[in-house]
């Protein structure tokens, strides 16, 4: 049945790729073309779905077929010709890149396994489980409200251990000849055992830090002995229902080796925060976690995100532990775990919150980080011709290794229309006609295709700004990983950072250099047009080209203008009833909005005036965990007066252990509440509007990237003072 | 003295016939009214008719040397080369050659030349100074120069405008070799005297380009006579191989032997000897096929004769053999062109490259501002790649710095541009084999010309100081290691094709069987229209096309014919496989007042479509239709599924000739038509299709000639039949469908859609069935 299938679809493939390899004219394919993105269009406005969306997905491979076939037999320049041929070639080979790309993600997202039904109201055995939050120079106060909110989840007691894996206070770093570090571990080191005391939960370290993250977390097996192992990073706090809505499934297959769940933050990444699109787009990392970790679900293919997951003890042990080759050994064990018959499972449900890098300059390091530890599986664990994968998983491992590559093509799509445009290089040629009838349906069908797959997880241009902005900087690292695959090391990224002052970022700099070269080639587009109107056409569409590139480039800049903030976290909003007291006298009252640093509540109270600052005060309310009423305290920062109800803003005041748990308990516990941030943002433009929007950004964040550029020369050096000093 | 007066009214009589509409390749439509009056007058002049002639019966002989009428050699610069065939003793006589010719006004005689060559030897090279009549160069050509057989010679113009420097005007630049002017003299009578059979080659052309075949036939109205004359025609149309002949047979009389003319007589020799005093006695006895020197006019007649016909058959024979050894079987590497263009078009199968130098080209540098050159190929008649096709010229070329960006290299395919390339850099370049993409759309089986043509722009002609356009600088150069790239395209061929039996005599040469031959009657001016168009077929095909006769119309059957006569008197199976309406037999011809009222109803519909282009909505869509047809070459009507059927075709009042093809009844063979009203517009209308410049022009389905305005017009091929040609392929079949795909647009479109839908749906039940799916 399933070979018949599979025979079936071969043979319909193989009429297609027939059909669309025919050297038909021009004429033909331009009405082809314009019947298949009508098509298209129609369906998707229609907003169709299920077997649908394989139609409008089918049509739009079809016509992307057409343009391979075109482009690799009418375009390339001639071979003759090195100095057009070369930079011609590398373009071609930038745009296969793509459409294999596009093929990968097609197998991997065009059916994606639908939302599992949540496991938590199933009664079941309970395995033992060991909590691993690894850490490295992460603050005790961050770690008090990780460890609290993993200590308080939903989980009988005697089966949970909770362990601080502690690579900063290794004997390593006690005994290290740095005299400064060695005071800072040996300080960190008794600070945290005291935490951990007060948290009741198990302080490990070990004496020499070997293979960074995986050499940490195998030094926790050794010490542990749980069924089941549950990885959180030290600044992703998980929900109340973590564990509930995951260990389940263990029980249902033996040969399941990790169940993920989504990685939900709390904060903006530096481009969110700098365009200011947090509150109202869905975040970059929802395509990933909202759609493709199921697709890849599909495939049994779902890989460990180096957090926020719950792993089989056994099936580790068997693998000897998480790699440690590559600096992403999230990835690399999962691939050896799944070559090795385990299998894996995706939960589409936000279950902890955590932090991300809030610096344009972390961020990039983050980046840089994965980028360069999926060139090391490439270069070592070579999916495509590793044995034991399934031959879908094999694929879906290197549409995620091979995506990292996307610095090269997205370099060479900034660079080729300057080749035609100051070094008057024809790299691809094409007339008029042809342009309409191949190129732009190609860029039509390739946009509506994205905005079908991804819509409401990205919206149009993101993607593309994204990888614009991280090329820049992650060209050289992935250059540089794929020459000395050895070469990278671990860092951990910094996420605690704060813009307090509006500036540029340390490293803006090319950014701004990019785009001044880009506006010079729009000022030569002009130019060329005036002067030579015979060839006024190609001149067009190359300077287009390049004027899209600036757009970018534009956008760019306001990401890399990083805009100051006055609250150092992020709120969360809740609605929570609780009584504040005051003075001996407890007002009736609800918590408004939360942040990990301190709460707003509004009180119910006739004749409160303004409150002094710093006035003690307490917030009395019945955590998730315990079921009965708690008191935090709290002092008092800010008050609002409207009428009966007092606005209370204060800052949390924790003097026990306990007041951590209540903490994490006010923030963490309920995991409906990042669902329901989520969906908030969740809504596909629709690539008309998308566009427009995007426009409309691309023009205001130039304008503010160059105000930044020009204002604050001074702010831009005490940055990277700044930042030295940090280092 | 008689002769000399009978030669002098042919001239007047031909003077009625205008030169210039002969002229191939004919790009001067600016030459002004007022010159073509007076180059004709000057020509008018009997006075002039024989300027060397020797008085008495030394007269020279003229052999006349422009194979296609007067030649225009044309803008800056021009290159024509082509071989003529001179007997042995042509070649023994000592020769002059004489070339009139008349220039525009604006050409400039001291930076203009005009050069001759035969057999690569430089004759002359001469200053361009016949502005005001035409004049005449003469030249004692030397000793050894001419040989027997094919000579080649060759006319450049090298030529510069006066004053102007734009490109417009090189449009100005002309000189018009003047065909009556233009021969070789041999003085003696030997060298009029033809001899073996192999002189049938020499026959020439006349001082119009035209050869004509006179046959006498005293016995032509028999029946049986009629294959073994056709097949005689036929032979001596392949021998000879003229582009513009024609046949014509008579009872008896013959003409005075002229330049161009070839007397057969074919009888036995009973029949024979009340025309010609000299025919051997042994014609009485056996098969005899040989020149014989007519007593009475004193010129070589080919007489082919024998005791009875069966014998007149084997003398025929003797005739056609040597040309019916290429039969259908062997494929031609070349088609025959270099009577009138050496060397000859290279015939292309499939994929071939071909370097410029051998396709007659040499390297040339140029310092004018409109440089142009072309060459010849030859397509199967089963090419069926003008939908999708495109070859590729991979250019050897060089430009000088003073070029401006702006000008461009054009491409033109038998008239019609194909590309163009601008040359967009300034500074100078060389081009190393760049490629050019050719759109096959213009091609038709038979000789194709593409002509390359580059326009220069630079300062100086923009400034144009006084003696710019004289300036030698090279600005241009073309190499000959440049190459022509075809590829493979695909090969089937299509019934009906009317283009493809004009270019290769298809698909009757391809028959091993005889083709069935039904003439409605059997009178003079039937078998010189029959022998004029399957001279023709068999010339393209290269061979003699088998014949045999039918009595009846009914005993046809379905193997392929061919029809001439009256379209009064076809059977009507042939009217219905050919889509013509039955009403035609009636009216055509008959009475031409009748039909005058009757208005076309496109032609109506056009003109009130003209009419009401009021509507601001509705000049919005006729602006968009006009702006996608100029930019992408599409129209409602080339959006079609597929080929439409044809409608019933009904000749018009001026059409004098109808040449028409369909398939037989069952399909199995091809039926081709050509009739006339009366057998006199049969005879002429066929003459005047045969010329080659007309015979070019028949395609489609059906092709008429307008005697009244010597205008040819063709129905489009909408619904045919594909012929397999080829062994089957699947990269046939692939280019094939590429092509069908290409001219049906919206089935490509409709079947991608449909592919796609079942694509997507295979793919929704294949995800289904694999991998998790909770």
């Amino acid at each position: 049945m399933k070979a018949g299938i599979i025979l079936f679809w071969a043979i319909t493939s193989l009429g297609v790729i027939a059909l669309v390899t025919l050297p038909i004219n021009l004429q033909t394919q331009l009405i082809a073309s314009i019947a298949v993105v009508t098509f298209m269009a129609v369906i998707k406005i229609l907003r169709a779905e299920g077997t649908w969306r394989l139609i409008a997905l089918a049509f739009g491979t079809a016509i992307i077929m057409r343009y391979v076939y075109w482009r690799t037999t009418s375009t390339l320049p001639p071979f003759n010709q090195l100095e057009n041929f070369i930079p011609g070639f590398l373009l071609y080979l930038a745009e296969m890149y793509s459409v294999m790309m596009l093929a990968l993600s097609l197998f991997v997202v065009s059916m994606p396994l639908p939302p599992r039904p949540s496991r938590a109201a199933s009664e079941g055995k309970y395995p033992s489980v060991d909590v691993f939050v690894p850490t490295y120079n992460e603050d005790a106060e961050l770690l008090a409200n990780t460890l609290a909110a993993a200590k308080a989840m939903d989980y009988p007691g005697d089966k949970l251990t909770v362990w601080l894996l502690d690579d900063g206070g290794t004997l390593q770093k006690r005994t290290s000849p740095n005299l400064l570090e060695d005071q800072m571990a040996k300080a960190r080191h008794q600070e945290l055992q005291i935490l951990c005391g007060d948290l009741d939960v198990r302080y490990l370290t070990r004496d020499r830090n070997e293979h960074a993250k995986a050499g940490n977390l195998n030094n926790g097996m050794q010490h542990s002995k749980g069924e089941l192992i549950a990885v959180f990073d030290a600044d992703h706090a998980p929900t109340r229902d973590f564990l509930l809505e995951t260990v389940g499934y263990f029980e249902d297959d033996p040969k399941l080796f990790l169940v993920q769940t989504p990685h939900f933050f709390l904060n903006p990444d530096p481009v969110e925060r700098n365009l200011r699109t947090f509150e109202r787009m869905p975040s970059e990392n929802e395509m990933f976690y909202g759609i493709i970790q199921r697709g890849l679900d599909k495939w049994n293919a779902s890989f460990f995100c180096g957090s926020a997951a719950v792993l089989r003890r056994q099936a580790l042990d068997q693998a000897g532990g998480f790699s440690g080759v590559s600096i992403t050994e999230d990835c690399e064990t999962a691939i050896a775990l799944h070559a090795s018959g385990w299998n894996s499972v995706y939960v589409d449900r936000p279950l902890i919150a955590g932090l991300q890098p809030a610096t344009f300059a972390s961020f990039i390091g983050q980046r840089s980080r994965w980028a360069q530890g999926m060139m090391q599986i490439l270069r070592f664990r070579f999916p495509l011709l590793k044995r034991g994968l399934t031959i879908p998983q094999r694929l879906c491992y290197m549409s995620s290794t091979l995506f990292w590559l996307f610095p090269f093509p997205r370099a060479i799509f900034l660079f080729a229309p300057l080749c035609y445009l100051f070094f008057d290089l024809e790299i691809f040629t094409a007339s008029g006609g042809e342009f309409l009838g191949y190129t732009l349906a190609y860029m039509l069908v390739n946009l509506m295709m994205q905005n079908y797959l991804y819509g409401s997880f990205r919206w149009p241009w993101i993607s593309e700004l994204y990888e614009y902005v991280q090329t820049i900087h992650l060209l050289p690292a992935v250059v540089s990983a794929i020459i000395n695959p050895r070469k990278p090391s671990f860092k951990v990224t910094a996420k605690d950072e704060t813009v307090l002052v509006s500036r540029l970022s340390e490293i803006s700099r090319p950014f701004f250099f990019i785009f001044g070269v880009l506006l010079l080639a729009v000022a030569i587009t002009a130019y060329r047009v005036y002067t030579e109107p015979y060839k006024a056409d190609v001149t067009l569409v190359v300077g287009g080209w390049n004027l899209l590139n600036l757009l970018l480039a534009g956008c760019a800049l306001g990401v890399v203008s990083e805009r100051g903030e006055l609250t150092a976290t992020r709120r969360v909003k809740v609605t929570r009833r609780c009584e504040f007291g005051l003075d001996e006298q407890w007002y009736p009252a609800t918590i408004d909005n939360v942040s990990v640093n301190g709460a707003r509540v509004n009180v119910y109270a006739k004749n409160l005036e303004t409150l002094p600052l710093n006035k003690r005060g307490l917030i009395r309310f019945t955590p998730y965990s315990s079921g009965k009423e708690e008191i935090l305290p709290v002092a008092v920062r800010n008050t609002q007066v409207a009428g009966d109800i007092v606005t209370v803003g204060c800052l949390y005041l924790p003097e026990a252990a306990r007041d951590h748990s209540l903490i994490a308990d006010l923030i963490f516990a309920n995991s409906q509440q990042w669902t329901q941030f989520q969906m908030s943002r969740r809504g596909n433009p629709g690539l008309l509007r998308g566009t427009i929007w995007f426009l409309g950004l691309a023009f205001y964040q130039t304008s503010r990237g160059l105000i930044y550029f020009f204002t604050s020369p001074g702010a831009r050096d005490k940055a990277r003072t700044a930042a030295e000093a940090k280092r | 003295m008689m002769k000399s007066v009978h030669l002098a009214l042919i001239i007047l009589a031909l003077q009625s016939f205008p030169l210039r509409a002969q002229a191939p390749f004919d790009m001067t439509p600016e030459r002004p009214a007022a010159e073509e009056q007076t180059g004709n007058g000057a020509v008018s002049q009997p006075v002039v008719v024989t300027p060397t002639a020797q008085p008495g019966e030394t007269e020279a002989f003229k052999r006349y040397l422009l194979p296609s009428g007067s030649l225009d050699l044309s803008g800056e610069f021009e290159d024509r080369a082509w071989t003529f065939y001179l007997t042995p003793q042509q070649a023994a006589t000592g020769a002059k050659l004489n070339l009139g010719y008349q220039n525009s006004i604006f050409v400039a005689p001291e930076v203009s030349r005009l050069l001759v060559e035969i057999n690569d030897t430089k004759i002359a090279s001469e200053a361009v100074r016949s502005a005001d009549t035409v004049s005449d160069l003469s030249f004692e050509l030397p000793k050894d120069l001419l040989k027997p057989g094919s000579n080649l010679i060759r006319l450049r113009a090298d030529q510069r405008h006066r004053t102007d420097c734009t490109i417009e005007s090189t449009y100005q630049l002309w000189s018009n070799v003047n065909a009556e002017r233009t021969y070789l003299s041999f003085s003696g009578s030997d060298a009029q005297r033809l001899e073996s059979l192999d002189d049938i080659r020499a026959i020439g052309v006349d001082d119009n380009g035209l050869t004509r075949i006179n046959f006498v036939v005293p016995a032509l109205e028999q029946p049986s006579t009629t294959i073994p004359l056709m097949r005689l025609a036929q032979g001596l149309a392949v021998f000879a191989d003229m582009p513009n002949q024609s046949f014509t047979f008579n009872t008896r009389g013959t003409a005075g032997k002229k330049s161009g003319e070839l007397t057969v007589l074919v009888g036995t020799s009973a029949e024979l000897q009340p025309l010609l005093a000299s025919l051997p006695g042994s014609a009485s006895s056996e098969p005899i096929a040989g020149f014989v020197a007519d007593p009475a006019t004193g010129s070589s007649v080919l007489a082919v004769s024998g005791p009875t016909w069966q014998a007149i058959g084997t003398a025929i024979e003797s005739v056609v053999a040597p040309t019916d050894i290429a039969g259908p079987a062997i494929r031609r590497d070349v088609i025959t062109t270099q009577r009138w263009r050496s060397p000859d078009a290279p015939f292309l199968y499939s994929d071939t490259r071909l370097r410029f130098s051998q396709l007659g080209f040499k390297t040339e540098e140029f310092s004018g501002r409109r440089f142009r050159t072309d060459f010849i190929i030859g397509v199967p008649a089963d090419f069926y790649a003008n939908g999708y096709g495109e070859a590729v010229i991979l250019l050897d070329a060089a430009y000088s710095p003073t070029v401006l960006p702006g000008s461009h290299i054009d491409v033109y395919v038998n008239g019609n541009i194909a590309s163009t390339v601008p040359i967009a850099s300034s500074g100078g370049g060389i081009l190393r084999h760049l490629p050019i993409n050719v759109t096959m759309r213009h091609f038709r089986p038979g000789v194709n010309t593409i002509r390359i043509e580059a326009n220069l722009e630079t300062e100086d002609d923009k400034l144009c100081a006084p003696g710019t356009t004289g300036l030698e600088t090279p600005r241009f150069a073309l190499f000959d290691s440049s190459e022509f790239h075809m590829p493979d395209f695909a090969r089937i061929a299509q019934l009906p094709n009317l283009a493809a039996s004009a270019g290769t005599g298809f698909p009757y040469g391809r028959s091993l069987e005889p083709i069935r031959l039904y003439l409605d009657r059997i009178d003079a001016d039937t078998l010189s229209a029959s022998a004029t168009f399957l001279g023709r077929l068999a010339a393209g095909a290269g061979h003699p096309i088998p014949l045999e006769t039918v009595a009846s119309p009914a005993l046809i059957g379905s193997r392929s014919a061919i029809f001439i006569g009256a379209l009064s008197q076809m059977p009507q199976s042939v009217l219905t496989q050919m889509n013509i309406a039955e009403a035609s037999r009636t009216t055509w011809g008959s009475d031409p007042g009748g039909q005058a009222g009757t208005v076309s109803t496109e032609a109506a519909l056009d003109a009130w479509r003209e009419k009401l282009r009021g509507g601001v909505f509705a000049s919005w869509i006729t602006a968009f239709e006009d702006w996608v047809k100029r930019n992408f070459d599409i129209s409602l009507s080339s959006l079609r599924f597929a080929p439409v059927s044809e409608s019933s075709f009904m000749p018009s009042t001026e059409t004098s000739l109808l040449v028409a093809q369909g398939a037989s009844p069952d399909g199995s063979g091809t039926w081709s038509l050509v009739a006339a009203p009366t057998g006199k517009d049969l005879h002429e209308g066929m003459q005047a299709l045969s010329t080659q410049d007309t015979w070019r022009q028949l395609a489609g389905h059906i092709t008429t000639y307008q005697r009244g305005t010597k205008t040819v017009e063709t129905v489009p091929i909408n619904d045919f039949d594909f012929i397999e040609t080829e062994p089957a392929s699947l990269s046939n079949y692939r280019l094939i469908a590429a092509n069908w795909l290409s001219t049906n647009i919206l089935t490509y479109a409709v079947l991608l859609t449909a592919l796609s839908v079942l694509l997507g749906l295979v793919t929704a039940m294949m995800l289904n069935n694999l991998g998790r799916r909770e």
